[in-house]
């Protein structure tokens, strides 16, 4: 436990020092990788959540995840096009920015219609079962 | 599409809560944590559109994720046995577990391995950095930035009913579809056909007679509503 404590003050004491100078922090800043970066993580463990547990509720919840990380990819492209607009034109791209928050919304959308119809199938097996959901389990390889 | 000052602060703190609350979901023990840490998820992404002034979808994301949908799994929690939650305690994972993080872990590492080398493509470059300041007030302009309120929610709205529309009217479509289904798949189990034998047997000895009185208690029920309405109507008279 120590250990990790000490590594992390020598890591952030180095930072420190070399967050003097100013093109050192200018790294930091964070671009469109950064944010795909982010989504692409929490999409990660949306899949690592679907594939590891057991009860069908965190599954589902699982399943917003990997969509929330989805829908930040897509507003963090649509902000890039919609800042390189003029650049992008220029070298004969066509680019349309304001597609990604359309989809955004639409995805949201039928996420919402799928949690429903999910939680009712959900309801109607506790309802009949009368027992924990992992019984339920012949598609979990 | 660069990020600076605060606005790169708020992003990282905003990032690291949103990967760890998004850690939590999956792996907290007890169902109705993972729904609160899967909220406090939802809202930090909602901030990060705020951040990528995408102020239409972080408005829709909060109202649709944080008010229903998040609302409609807590109930779905609620309305499960108590005893299920001692069942979940003792087998939190499958057996194939470890695979699964496996697979994650290496989805991760392949995505860095494939994006660090694009990284420094995405920066601006040493020339555009000199032109960078007349660049930025169009870029300003466009995004926004310096005025209180960006123009995003009037552009969305536009394309939703100018290019986007028949999307648009078939998502309404799927939506009353939707609702239709989950009222139609969760109704009551006196509507419902039972599936195996011994709960057919025990239905047909307790809930045959108990149907006949449930309906002359409803009608008893609604007689009693409909002379309470009427003596209402009367005395409002």
């Amino acid at each position: 436990m120590s250990n990790f404590v000490f590594g992390g003050l020598s890591f952030f004491t180095a930072f420190v020092l070399q967050a003097q100078n100013e093109s050192f922090l200018k790294r930091f800043e964070p671009t469109l990788v950064n944010f795909l970066m982010l989504s692409f993580l929490l999409f990660v463990v949306g899949i690592a959540g679907v594939l590891s547990r057991r009860s069908i509720l965190i599954i589902l919840m699982s399943i917003e995840l990997m969509l929330n990380a989805v829908n930040l990819n897509l507003i963090a492209f649509s902000r890039y096009l919609q800042l390189n607009q003029a650049d992008l034109v220029k070298k004969g791209l066509a680019v349309n920015s304001i597609t990604g928050s359309v989809f955004t919304v639409f995805i949201i959308i039928v996420a919402a219609a799928e949690i429903a119809v999910g939680l009712g199938i959900l309801v109607t097996i506790f309802r009949n079962r009368r027992s924990a959901t992992d019984e339920i389990d012949l598609l979990k390889f | 599409m660069q990020l600076y000052g605060w606005e790169a602060i708020i992003f990282y703190i905003l990032a690291f809560s949103t990967l760890i609350m998004g850690v939590l979901v999956v792996s907290s023990r007890a169902a109705i944590h993972s729904a609160l840490f899967l909220l406090g998820t939802v809202i930090n992404v909602g901030m990060l559109f705020i951040l990528l002034r995408a102020e239409l979808a972080a408005g829709v994301q909060i109202l649709i994720y944080a008010g229903g949908v998040i609302l409609l799994l807590l109930v779905a929690l609620m309305l499960r046995q108590p005893r299920q939650i001692s069942d979940e305690q003792s087998d939190l994972y499958t057996k194939h577990m470890w695979p699964g993080v496996l697979l994650a872990l290496l989805l991760a590492g392949g995505f860095f391995f494939a994006m660090n080398p694009a990284q420094p493509a995405f920066r601006p470059s040493a020339d555009l950095k000199q032109t960078d300041a007349s660049l930025s007030d169009s870029r300003k302009e466009l995004a926004g930035a310096g005025s209180a309120v960006s123009n995003d929610t009037q552009n969305v709205g536009d394309a939703f009913y100018k290019t986007a529309l028949l999307p648009f009217e078939i998502t309404s479509v799927l939506l009353l579809v939707a609702v239709i289904g989950a009222a139609l798949v969760a109704r009551s189990l006196k509507q419902e056909p039972l599936y195996s034998k011994s709960e057919i047997a025990a239905a047909e000895e307790t809930t045959e007679p108990d149907s006949d009185d449930d309906e002359a208690a409803e009608v008893a029920v609604e007689s009693e509503e409909t002379r309470t309405a009427t003596t209402e109507t009367e005395t409002k008279e």
